[in-house]
């Protein structure tokens, strides 16, 4: 095992609220050191799974490996500073400063004031984030998003959970933002991103188309495209949506 | 369950501490309600009634309605009025609302009191007052009652009203407000994701809870402080045992009720809820814990409740201290400490099992 282990393993996976059935039966396998771009409308469970891989939901059945333990077991570094979590509703306390929210979970996961105070410097600077004394609440949608996105990178974790990470981000930092998942990724670091701009997920290692609960693909975004025989992921993604369908009403 | 990490409690207060700081009028307005309050209670609660019309018909043996009109005439409360010819009169007066009561002196030197019974609080003390009157007249002229009361053993000779209410009273506004103060804790973290944001670095339940005790912690002190100080000072009512003593006691019972406002804040969705959950608490508290009524006034079957609160014990307690002057060293004083930390880690523990990590 030891490298070839996917820091994220997850087989059979069925999951919901009450009778709802949100995930059901899904299989997904995250290398170690590689972005997986986790692609799909609202409301087919991209944010469940998410939270599923957190250790926050138990799973009604199926396995779930994260960093080589089922997350929110006894012994497993998940949840934990291993993990770097960006929730799609930015869950940010708004009456903080940039600052304060940067102590706030540094010192969550015991990180020392200088080591806080320097990556903080660096955020702000890569992020281009307003002064750290700006209150996050009186702060745009896009630089409270930019806000979020610093506190899950803040304590350098292993894993990255980003949930929508570039919505109302413009395009040259969301351009920024994938060079520098990129330069960690390469330094051993697993990226899971959700997004709804299907073609951003271009840039990632490999991705997950998700609908009803399950992936209909996982692959290589290329790999993927040659399937259905598309041009771009966006046609991909409806190709297959449309297939899907056909099977359902068949 | 892992241990408690306090580097991650400490982090959780210090948010917690930094919002109330950015938060100075919320501040305000929390220590200076319960200050509100007490002063209300203490102005409203426990008055004699003053400016009570009542008419006299003298018809007693000179002497004696001479002494008993001086001694009416200087009381408080009565105002009284000689415009009426006769009883039938004063009567009608009475029922045209007129009056609160007719004191009719007789020609044999008893007295008839024909009363407004509608309100018992004024009609005890038109009663009181003629009684006192009388009672006077009867030691001028050297007669003995048959019953004499000596110097009380705990608390004044005449008590007023206020003074046993007060320890009570101060329980009440200590528990109330402390629960307020917790119950909104996090209702709205736990849907809007900060929580799930919290959880993920690692923190337990009971990491949160304690992180936002300790942050609370210094508002308690606050209002326990005010609480006090009103009470006791604002009113003048005497501490025979320690300040110091009755201040931990409310502590202690804040303690008690933050952690009872932390898993209602656990258990409600939304702030609404919160405070409709908190009514089924408040009043129990406010009506079964002796503290308007003895607890021994209640039918039986109901006095357990009254001592699985922890209200009712700080309020004994409180009493102990203030008018019996008791220190440590007795039962009522001490149990309060240990019923009120026992209740606080249940509530906590309860709090924490309700405050899942996982779902």
């Amino acid at each position: 095992m030891g490298e070839t282990e996917a820091a994220i393993s997850v087989r059979g996976l069925v999951r919901g609220y009450g009778s709802l059935r949100v995930l059901d039966g899904l299989e997904m396998t995250v290398a170690t050191g590689s972005i997986y771009g986790l692609l799909g409308p609202s409301g087919c469970g991209k944010t469940t799974l998410l939270k599923v891989v957190l250790g926050r939901l138990i799973p009604e059945a199926g396995e779930v490996s994260v960093l080589g333990a089922p997350p929110g077991e006894k012994g497993s570094p998940v949840p934990g500073s291993a993990v770097g979590y960006s929730p799609q509703e930015i869950a940010l306390y708004e009456d903080l400063t940039i600052a304060e929210s940067m102590r706030f979970h540094g010192r969550l996961h015991g990180m020392p004031i200088e080591r806080i105070r320097e990556r903080q410097a660096w955020l702000i600077d890569f992020l281009d984030l307003p002064e750290s004394s700006r209150q996050v609440g009186k702060l745009s949608g896009g630089q409270r998003r930019r806000v979020s996105l610093a506190v899950a990178l803040l304590h350098e974790p292993e894993l990255l959970l980003l949930d929508e990470p570039t919505v109302g981000v413009d395009p040259e930092l969301r351009a920024r933002l994938w060079e520098h998942l990129r330069t960690i990724a390469e330094g051993g670091v697993s990226v899971v991103v959700t997004t709804h701009y299907i073609d951003e997920a271009g840039k990632a290692d490999r991705v997950g188309m998700m609908r009803n609960g399950v992936l209909l693909a996982e692959d290589s975004p290329s790999a993927v495209m040659a399937a259905q025989q598309a041009d771009s992921l966006e046609e991909a993604f409806l190709s297959l949506c449309s297939r899907d369908t056909l099977v359902v009403t068949q | 369950m892992s241990l408690i990490n306090f580097t991650r409690v400490g982090a959780i207060a210090g948010r917690k501490f930094a919002s109330l700081r950015r938060d100075k009028r919320m501040v305000g307005f929390i220590i200076i309600m319960p200050a509100i309050q007490i002063l209300l209670f203490g102005i409203a609660l426990g008055g004699t009634p003053t400016g009570l019309d009542v008419a006299v018909i003298d018809e007693g043996p000179a002497q004696l309605s001479t002494s008993v009109l001086a001694e009416l005439n200087q009381s408080e409360p009565l105002v009284l009025h000689y415009d009426e010819a006769s009883v039938e009169s004063a009567r009608s007066g009475v029922q045209e609302g007129q009056y609160w009561a007719v004191i009719h002196i007789r020609q044999d030197g008893t007295i008839e009191l024909h009363l407004d019974n509608s309100n018992q609080q004024i009609s005890q003390t038109i009663i009181i007052e003629v009684r006192d009157a009388l009672t006077a007249v009867a030691e001028e002229s050297g007669a003995q009652l048959p019953v004499e009361i000596a110097e009380p053993i705990y608390g004044d000779a005449a008590p007023a009203f206020i003074d046993f209410l007060a320890p009570g009273i101060m329980t009440m506004v200590c528990f109330m407000f402390s629960l307020i103060l917790t119950t909104m804790a996090f209702v709205g973290e736990r849907y809007d994701g900060t929580l799930d944001r919290v959880f993920a670095a690692g923190t337990s339940p009971m990491e949160v809870l304690l992180g936002h005790l300790a942050a609370f912690s210094t508002i308690l002190v606050g209002q326990v402080t005010v609480v006090i100080l009103i009470a006791v000072y604002g009113f003048d009512i005497p501490v025979n045992g320690s300040p110091l003593l009755l201040f931990a006691v409310g502590i202690f019972l804040g303690l008690a009720a933050m952690c009872m406002g932390l898993l209602v804040s656990s258990k409600a969705k939304s702030e609404f809820q919160a405070m409709q959950l908190n009514m089924p608490i408040m009043f129990p508290v406010m009506l079964l814990s002796g503290i308007l009524w003895p607890v021994e006034a209640l039918p039986t079957f109901i006095q357990p409740l009254s001592w699985a609160l922890p209200s009712t014990w700080t309020a004994e307690a409180f009493r102990s201290i203030m008018v019996r002057g008791w220190g440590m060293s007795h039962s009522e004083v001490w149990i309060a400490f240990v019923f009120n930390l026992a209740f606080a880690a249940f509530a906590l523990l309860l709090a924490a099992r309700s405050l899942k990590a996982r779902e």
